[in-house]
């Protein structure tokens, strides 16, 4: 079948079967491999992208579910060629260590400040407890949402002031 | 095959009796150095490159698999070399001898040994290209070499103001004489060695560039997948593909070593057509054991057999002898899946009588044997391109994924990618051993006199041995691959290293008793295993701090004063107990509900001590704090061992709290996270690491941190509920 996925701003027509995998499109079809495969169940979150704006596990999401979508990968997060805010800090705060789930938790910890700008500890772990880390980075991975919070917040003030 | 006849005389005269002394012959390979003068490029080492455009690249050998190498040994190089780390560009090591680990013969990475054995090589291949870079600029100024200085990828004149940039310094430099023994730089002039933060890799992981080895693409590509036995050790009798064939993309379907293959243009058609394949298995020397009777089979092993000693100090039967009681506990701890996020791949092709294969791997030169064995090619014929590692925790030290991807790509003649599902990757692990310790001490006087401590289990070598021995002759003649095995493992501990996988962290028991015995049982029930982050020393490290700590409260004694009062003669143990006690604030009172336990350990050289504070809530497990002091000698980079002991705790903690694989009939019964979850964002304790200030050598951090937080949340548990738990995982009610 084919199918007409808007991808980071670009809009492609694939025909694959549909019930293939959302990831295997992205990945494959489309050549975009910063979205990972990590169990093919939506246990671990590695494939995390945004589809119509929702966190989604594309490695469970048949292609179907996502035709005329607008999906936004990892490759998709930089303006302009201006990185994320969340990848500036992840760099700032070198929180990958073998850095295959950093992609999924990126786009989830995206998800979590585009709605709520000024989350909590407790809002920043449930947005990214379902993405796992089998390196153990959680802890960075929070001070670096944190850091990007705690900038907004200092940027809106002064903005106030 | 490509083995000349003189290759073939060092072989036959090697088996014929020489073979165990010719273990420390180096291989055929070699890595061209010296100046090109065609490109312009300067190689005055297998690892450095310098370009007249200025370039500097490092040749990377120890893969980077989250464990920092791309930063740390990087940092060595620039070190010296006088550039800034961010400035080198990092070139993944092909298989040649130069690259092999100095400790194994072996081009593998693993036994956090990398910044160990890097720390006097790399930095003196940077300082000796530096010297020659001084020299050549200082033969162009005709001044002396000693008055110049380098700076910044620069060479700087003894004016202070001119200076020259490597790059116009290479072909020249590379005519210097080479420094027999190039100065070092003191300590104090150390600029990124101990001061450089975070990591060099850190951009291309954030953005979601393609550098595992899963990303990987080639024109033309297809796509693999392999339906393996359920059973280890069970052979295709038949198989049905009248199905699958006819599914869309379907492009073969055969039978090789490790199963049946089903190749396809997409990976997901393939997947599907595997699922219309039906397979039927010969299970005559399959595995047919369970988790129950493995446990049975070690007991009985260990009635039978008190097994060689490994240790022997003083007098352990007099000391029982004499005793006025003699406490006893056996632990027992389960197979673990490695579950590297990143699931096995591999990618080959094979074209021209070559085969070229892309894989995460720890060990190139094994990926080399292993798609010679699964074709007809020698390991000559076969070039590995290592990618970046999602994940390896040793999974990656056996190639049996690059074995199945050269087979396939042999008979495709076609690019051919193979990845496992994350079912396939649990099922199909090769499992750190599950493992029997039986203990025993002597108590007179309210002293301990004597301590006994029986390892009951596999040893890994026998497994291991099938591809490392060929690995070290890649020249030998594959009919011999079996043979260099076994003369492999008849060699262990003469000419090849002891295997100490079952030992290692046990034979080291550091407390100050009089009387040892130490001994391992040797028995296998046929479990494929291998190594897993910190291996031995993740269940000896339970076992023996497990029991310390019951020794402890037999004798009515704290914990941390019990263990003080016999490692006074260890400063470096010393130090961090005392610092991770201190930072924990154990002689503070502990809220209510909760309770601390703690372990200190050594290994891979390193020095680890953990407090851990956890409570039972809700039926659960809750790990709230830890505290670790670290003595590792001199740090390279402070945030990757921070971060490297940090992970190592989450890592324990998830085997603590629920590491199981588990077989019935000879099949593995876990398969995905929902049954082998692993430690979530939400699941994480605080974790606070306190790093020695030490100018000793440095020793690795990629492992010393998963054993003590094992043994550290059981003595939590314990002192919270006054029950022991001797079997891992651990369970909130016991």
């Amino acid at each position: 079948m084919a199918v007409s996925l808007s991808v980071n701003g670009v809009t492609h027509t694939v025909d694959v079967e549909n019930d293939t995998p959302l990831l295997w499109v992205v990945r494959d079809e489309l050549g975009l491999k910063g979205t990972r495969f990590g169990c093919g169940m939506g246990l671990c979150g590695a494939c995390t992208v945004h589809l119509d704006g929702q966190p989604v596990r594309s490695c469970s999401t048949p292609v179907e579910m996502a035709d005329g979508g607008n999906i936004t990968t990892i490759e998709g997060l930089a303006a302009d060629g201006d990185l994320h805010p969340l990848q500036k800090a992840w760099i700032e705060h070198g929180v990958p260590q073998c850095g295959y789930c950093q992609s999924g938790q990126i786009m989830s910890a995206a998800h979590l400040l585009q709605h709520n700008p000024s989350p909590s500890r407790e809002d920043i772990v449930a947005a990214v407890s379902g993405n796992l880390c089998r390196c153990g980075t959680y802890s960075r991975i929070v001070a670096a949402v944190e850091a990007v919070v705690d900038s907004r917040r200092e940027q809106s003030g002064r903005e106030e002031a | 095959m490509s083995m000349n006849r003189r290759d073939f005389l060092k072989v036959t005269a090697g088996t014929s009796g020489g073979l165990v002394l010719a273990l420390s012959l180096k291989g055929c390979a070699g890595v061209p150095t010296g100046y090109d003068e065609q490109s312009g490029e300067w190689k005055p080492d297998a690892w450095l490159e310098l370009t007249a455009s200025d370039e500097i690249y490092f040749t990377l050998a120890r893969v980077e698999m989250g464990q920092g190498t791309y930063t740390g040994l990087t940092t060595l190089i620039a070190e010296e070399l006088e550039v800034t780390p961010a400035s080198i560009k990092l070139r993944f090591a092909p298989v040649a001898t130069e690259y092999r680990n100095p400790l194994y013969k072996l081009q593998l990475t693993g036994g956090s040994t990398s910044l160990a054995t890097s720390w006097q090589p790399l930095r003196i291949a940077g300082a000796s290209a530096r010297t020659m870079l001084v020299s050549a600029a200082a033969s162009v100024w005709e001044v002396s070499p000693g008055d110049c200085r380098a700076s910044e990828g620069r060479v700087v004149h003894p004016n202070g103001q001119d200076s020259l940039p490597y790059g116009r310094l290479v072909e020249l430099a590379s005519k210097q004489n080479v420094p027999g023994d190039p100065a070092l730089k003191p300590r104090g002039e150390w600029k990124y060695i101990g001061k450089n933060r975070g990591r060099l890799d850190a951009e291309a992981k954030t953005t979601g560039a393609p550098i595992y080895g899963i990303d990987v693409e080639l024109e033309g590509m297809v796509y693999g997948v392999v339906t393996r036995p359920p059973r280890y050790g069970a052979r295709v009798r038949s198989f049905d593909d009248s199905a699958a064939r006819k599914m869309p993309g379907v492009l073969e379907i055969f039978e090789i070593e490790r199963g049946v293959a089903v190749v396809a243009d997409k990976y997901w058609r393939a997947r599907k057509a595997q699922e219309a394949l039906t397979v039927d298995w010969d299970n005559s020397e399959a595995l047919d054991v369970s988790t129950d009777q493995v446990f049975a089979s070690y007991h009985k092993a260990a009635d039978e057999d008190p097994g060689e000693s490994e240790r022997s100090e003083g007098d352990y039967r007099r000391a029982v002898d004499n005793a006025g009681q003699v406490i006893e506990a056996s632990y027992e701890q389960p197979y673990l899946a490695h579950a590297t996020l990143e699931p096995m791949n591999a990618t080959a092709w094979y074209r021209d009588s070559e085969i070229e294969v892309w894989a995460p791997t720890q060990a190139p030169d094994l990926g080399r044997i292993a798609a010679a064995r699964a074709t007809d090619l020698s390991p000559d014929d076969v070039k590995i391109h290592t990618t970046f590692l999602g994940g390896g925790f040793g999974r990656r030290l056996t190639n049996d994924y690059i074995e199945e991807a050269a087979a396939i790509a042999f008979r495709v003649h076609k690019p051919v990618k193979v990845i496992w599902s994350r079912e396939e990757d649990t099922r199909h692990d090769l499992y750190r051993p599950a493992m029997l310790h039986r203990m025993q001490a002597s108590i007179s006087d309210n002293k301990v006199t004597g301590w006994h401590h029986q390892i009951v289990g596999p040893q890994i070598l026998d497994w291991y041995v099938r591809n490392a021995a060929p690995a070290q002759y890649p020249w030998a003649p594959k009919f011999l691959y079996n043979t260099l095995g076994r003369v492999g493992l008849m060699a262990e501990g003469i000419a090849t290293p002891k295997d100490h996988s079952a030992i290692e962290g046990a034979i080291e028991y550091p407390y100050r008793v009089p009387n040892l015995d130490i001994r391992h049982t040797h028995t296998d029930p046929g479990v494929p295993v291998s190594w897993w982050r910190s291996v031995g020393f993740s269940h000896n490290g339970f076992a023996v701090e497990t029991f310390m700590d019951e020794l402890a409260s037999e004798l009515g004694q704290d914990p941390y004063r019990f263990r003080r009062s016999l490692i006074d003669h260890e400063p470096r143990h010393l130090q961090v107990l005392d610092r991770a006690v201190g930072l924990a604030k154990w002689d503070e009172p502990v809220e209510e509900g909760r309770a601390r336990g703690l372990a200190l350990y050594r290994s891979f050289g390193t020095y680890v001590a953990q407090v851990v504070e956890a409570s039972v809530e809700a039926g659960e497990i809750r790990v709230h704090k830890v505290a670790c002091a670290v003595d590792c000698g001199q740090v390279v980079n402070p945030d990757i061992v921070r971060d490297q002991i940090e992970g190592g705790v989450i890592f324990g903690l998830t085997a603590a709290l629920y590491g199981d694989i588990t077989f019935r009939d000879g099949q593995v019964q876990q398969s995905n996270f929902h049954d082998y979850p692993l430690m979530r964002h939400d699941q994480r304790p605080e974790v606070v690491v306190d790093i020695v200030d030490s100018e000793e050598d440095p020793t690795g951090v990629g492992e010393p941190g998963v054993p003590p937080v094992i043994p550290a949340l059981g003595n939590a548990l314990f002192a919270l509920t006054g029950k022991r738990q001797r079997k891992l995982p651990l369970r909130a009610e016991v």
